[in-house]
């Protein structure tokens, strides 16, 4: 059964290496929010250039894994002299991921808001951006917020590839006792215990954000 | 009243010239022209498809005219010769000139009625919040909906949201005010509360142009009445000389179908 001395040995280790997670976590769902709001709004722009890069982008990211594109900027740019180091590869390598699956859900959440707010807006003098900003934008966002939460938990769990990358989130700091302690059950099973409180916390969290957007909703 | 509602000065309040408009193979607006003079209420009948909502929606341009010129006092509205951004910021303080109501009222759903009225004024105008609050309390005061001021519009009736969309449009302080059959998505009982707050605006001295089914309207508040079908004017005179004695057989026809 569990060694329990382990256990109580190693959390601490791991639990550092769960704050490590987090931090990705955060990071690339800010860097995912922008990229994902600048491709939905690139998309739905009147711009030519502006709507086909955002397709182009949204095209590529979905239709390759996460860890091809990990080592893409990892291993492969250093080739052409863009050496990224693993922290700021696994977080902008996560962020773009999660940014075009954001780009998608927030483009069809901007989409679901009945035309005839935008005409009340602009009747009133509003510039297309203050409409955007004011009217569309909030109201898109209680639609938005429930499958970008989703997208997010999703984030949370891929994390655990970037210890492919060599950098030391909880699933490489688990990896690596293993090699000490031999006990590759206890470990891992601690691992997926810290995920699955960080997992179920974010799931709080937004369940409250939720709550708040839906002002105004019966 | 009559007096002074004549007395309009040279130039009309909104002015239409040979104005077209085609969707794709659909010719909506064969060459419309109208004038409508300062504090005059324009009643706009017609059978479905006849064009009136597209005219409405140009004079703000909601829908880009094909050709033709549209005027706000001497202000050319779809004026091209500037450049984009330009026209964007030209049609933006038209349109704050130009009040307009919906068919389905579009009120937004995310903030309260109070918060509603004053958006435009504080948010692209630029007035203060405090003296926008006091102007909207008085709006909403005139519609008769000073107690809901904190409510969402989804606890509100229809009737009550559409006069909620016009103290919305009031408080931009419009020189003129557009309403696109604004009771048609209502309720029977509810159509009276808001066609008695268009005609206390109408004698207030509001220039209107109203798209409407409300006959009773237009013969009791309009000043005049157009009657429009298949994209031109087919007659345009007074409420009574059309309800009484319309002089072409299409307006006959039309108000003895929908009189019926």
């Amino acid at each position: 059964m569990l060694d329990w001395n382990i256990i109580f040995h190693y959390f601490p280790f791991l639990a550092k290496g769960a704050l490590l997670t987090l931090e990705i976590s955060i990071l690339s769902l800010i860097l995912g929010l922008i990229f994902g709001l600048s491709a939905a709004l690139s998309k739905l722009s009147r711009n030519f250039l502006l709507r086909n890069v955002a397709v182009f982008y949204i095209w590529l990211i979905r239709s390759t894994p996460l860890l091809v594109q990990l080592f893409i900027i990892y291993f492969g740019l250093p080739q052409l002299g863009i050496d990224l180091g693993p922290y700021i590869s696994g977080v902008l390598g996560l962020g773009l991921n999660v940014g075009a699956y954001n780009a998608e859900t927030i483009r069809g959440g901007i989409q679901s808001v009945p035309a005839g707010q935008h005409e009340a807006a602009r009747s009133l003098g509003m510039s297309s951006a203050l409409a955007m900003r004011r009217i569309i934008l909030p109201q898109a966002l209680r639609i938005i917020i429930p499958p970008l939460g989703n997208n997010f938990i999703i984030l949370i769990k891929d994390t655990s590839l970037v210890s492919t990358i060599t950098l030391v989130e909880l699933t490489l700091t688990a990896q690596r006792f293993i090699g000490s302690t031999y006990k590759p059950f206890e470990m891992y099973v601690m691992a997926a215990f810290l995920y699955a409180v960080l997992t179920t916390t974010a799931s709080f969290l937004l369940g409250k954000v939720e709550a708040r957007t839906s002002k105004g909703t019966r | 009243m009559s007096t002074e509602k004549h007395q309009s000065e040279t130039v009309p309040m909104i002015r239409i010239e040979k104005l077209h408009k085609s969707f794709g193979d659909l010719s909506v607006l064969k060459g419309v022209d109208i004038e409508v003079p300062r504090q005059q209420v324009l009643v706009i009948i017609g059978p479905s498809g006849s064009g009136k909502s597209t005219l409405l929606r140009c004079v703000n341009h909601l829908e880009t005219p094909t050709s033709g010129k549209i005027f706000l006092e001497d202000k050319l509205i779809n004026d091209t010769t500037h450049s984009r951004k330009a026209f964007e910021k030209h049609l933006n303080q038209i349109r704050c000139m130009l009040g307009m109501v919906f068919q389905q009222f579009n009120l937004f759903p995310h903030m309260t009625v109070i918060e509603n009225v004053m958006e435009a004024p504080v948010h692209v105008l630029k007035q203060e919040k405090d003296q926008v609050r006091s102007r909207a309390e008085a709006l909403l005061d005139k519609v008769g909906l000073r107690d809901k001021a904190d409510a969402y519009p989804s606890m509100l009736s229809g009737g009550q949201q559409q006069r909620v969309a016009i103290a919305r449009a009031l408080a931009m302080e419009p020189k003129a005010m557009l309403f696109d059959e604004v009771t048609s998505a209502l309720d029977p009982e509810l159509v009276g509360d808001v066609l008695r707050v268009m005609a206390d605006l109408a004698r207030e001295g509001m220039t209107m142009l109203v798209v409407t089914h409300e006959m009773g309207f237009a013969e009791q508040v309009g000043d005049r009445v157009i009657f429009m079908a298949d994209g031109v004017v087919v007659e345009d005179t007074s409420p009574q000389a059309i309800f009484s004695n319309p002089t072409e057989a299409r307006t006959r026809q039309f108000l003895s179908d929908i009189l019926k």
